[in-house]
């Protein structure tokens, strides 16, 4: 049976108890005294080294996204022939694929190696883990960053060509600077997307934070609840401080703009 | 026509597929010179204007700047453009950047100035165009008058030997195109040598070396303001003439 199939299950079987405890005057599970934070609490350290992987995988994940994703709208801007074709090509590839089989294809098809950091090893599947989620955000983050460039007025880059700068130069000075701003919101989207999918990587048996947090709860069944909204608490904290972060990014380096204009 | 003229365009010819956009196009610039090129829409002056600096490509034709052909394949047309200034209709100041980073950015990436050598240079062309309180305003803060004299002061900072002024007051209120204007008398009296495409035509009369009548791609018509003005030799340049002046 499928994770997702069974955690409905098991999500479903909870709620049921709730909704018949609750019919004979008794507090719902999850916030009475018969629910089982204990357990959840005794657990922590696990849900714990899970949650550090979500966040590993997300970072290297976005960041690699970035890295690749950011060269590849430009290309689909400014570049032409072949190239062009090839980036734009790989993009809908990767965009058009499961996550799950590009995922599966990393690890067990291009067999990813393990890779030793010398103070740390990464094991073939985190490293195919960050490859597949990377390469994918990298394909959607190339969407986000191709619409931001192609928003900025064509006259802004004939204006730095007529001064003198290359083409290069102008994307880079002009344009590039501009295009980054207007992509912040579609990369905290992004973000957020690539952080909750971090849970798929359970498909090349990574355990982090939510593939974990199933393996609690269908050790203890009657702790469903308190495990998922232990969870979706730190999804939440993440998504929210990281977005706030991004926003506060946004403010600093916004352009100032005239009352009158 | 001398070998010594400063610009000399000669039959410039330019086509946007099979529509010809300019015909033959030929006019010549002492050093110092003001030229104005003036025409009704589509007529052409702007790509005329815009193709002294390659922004605009010409199919034919020659356009020798100092001796040296613009229209040469083997021109390095960033080479160029250092040193041929241009003041666009729209402005198109950097809009991320202030007053003093719009004017720093060719001398500190083109040529190649120390941060503090080209922010003490934009510093210098904002004072010139009568902007030293806002050297940390940002375009979207600026009136379009303050905008306008912010990129004529971005092109000055290059040191051009050669200004394009395409339409320079076109997009602005009329209260604010006197600004404007006064700053580039100002440049007419240091002796700036400027190629003016413009509907102002109290400032070709006042200023103009020459000024050249373009229609349809066509010169139908140049010569000295007081000629062209009072007495055209075509019938076409009076026409125009004649609605332009019952506009202003």
């Amino acid at each position: 049976m499928s994770v997702a199939g069974t955690l409905a299950l098991a999500a479903a079987e909870s709620l049921g108890a709730v909704a018949s405890e609750s019919a004979v005057g008794a507090a719902p599970a999850f916030i009475g005294e018969a629910a089982d934070w204990e357990f959840v609490f005794r657990n922590a350290d696990y849900l714990g080294v899970g949650a550090l992987l979500t966040i590993g995988l997300t970072v290297a994940s976005i960041l690699l996204g970035f890295l690749v994703g950011f060269p590849a709208g430009a290309v689909e801007v400014y570049g032409d022939g072949s190239l062009k074709r090839a980036v734009s090509v790989a993009g809908v590839v990767l965009r058009g694929t499961p996550i799950v089989v590009i995922l599966i294809v990393m690890y067990f098809v291009v067999g990813v190696p393990q890779i030793n950091l010398g103070v740390a090893s990464v094991s073939s599947a985190v490293t195919a883990g960050i490859l597949g989620l990377g390469l994918r955000s990298a394909a959607y983050q190339s969407q986000i960053f191709r619409a931001a460039l192609s928003s900025v007025d064509a006259g802004q880059l004939e204006a730095g060509r007529s001064i003198g700068l290359s083409r290069f130069e102008a994307v880079r000075h002009v344009v590039v600077p501009q295009a980054l701003r207007r992509s912040l919101p579609g990369f905290q989207n992004e973000f957020t997307i690539v952080l909750k999918d971090t849970s798929i990587v359970f498909a090349i048996g990574l355990a982090e934070l939510l593939t974990r947090g199933y393996d609690l709860f269908s050790e203890q069944t009657t702790a469903v609840l308190e495990v998922i909204l232990f969870i979706s608490a730190i999804y939440f904290v993440l998504t929210f401080t990281t977005n706030r972060a991004l926003d506060r990014l946004g403010d600093r380096y916004a352009i100032p703009e005239g009352e009158s204009a | 026509m001398s070998d010594d003229d400063f610009l000399r365009v000669a039959d410039v010819s330019k086509w946007y597929g099979d529509e010809q956009v300019l015909e033959d196009v030929s006019f010549e610039m002492d050093r110092g010179d003001v030229t104005v090129l003036i025409g009704p829409s589509g007529s052409g002056k702007s790509t005329m204007l815009r193709c002294v600096n390659r922004l605009a490509e010409a199919q034919e034709g020659s356009i020798l700047l100092d001796g040296e052909e613009v229209l040469s394949p083997d021109l390095d047309v960033d080479d160029l453009r250092r040193e041929v200034g241009m003041v666009f209709q729209g402005f198109n100041l950097f809009a991320h950047l202030s007053a003093r980073g719009n004017v720093a950015l060719g001398p500190r990436r083109v040529l190649g100035l120390s941060d503090a050598d080209a922010g003490e240079r934009a510093e210098e062309q904002l004072d010139r165009v009568g902007l030293a309180d806002q050297l940390d305003s940002y375009p979207a803060e600026l009136s379009g008058g303050q905008k306008q004299r912010v990129g004529i002061a971005r092109a000055l900072a290059m040191e051009p030997k050669l200004m394009l002024f395409d339409e320079p007051t076109s997009a602005l209120d009329p209260e604010l195109i006197g600004e404007v204007l006064e700053v580039m008398h100002g440049l007419v009296d240091e002796g700036m040598t400027m190629l003016v495409v413009t509907h102002e035509m109290s400032f070709a009369r006042e200023v103009a070396d020459e000024v050249v009548f373009l229609d349809e791609g066509r010169v139908v018509e140049r010569g000295p303001p007081d000629q062209l003005f009072e007495r055209p030799d075509e019938e076409r340049t009076g026409r125009f003439l004649e609605r332009i002046a019952s506009h202003d």
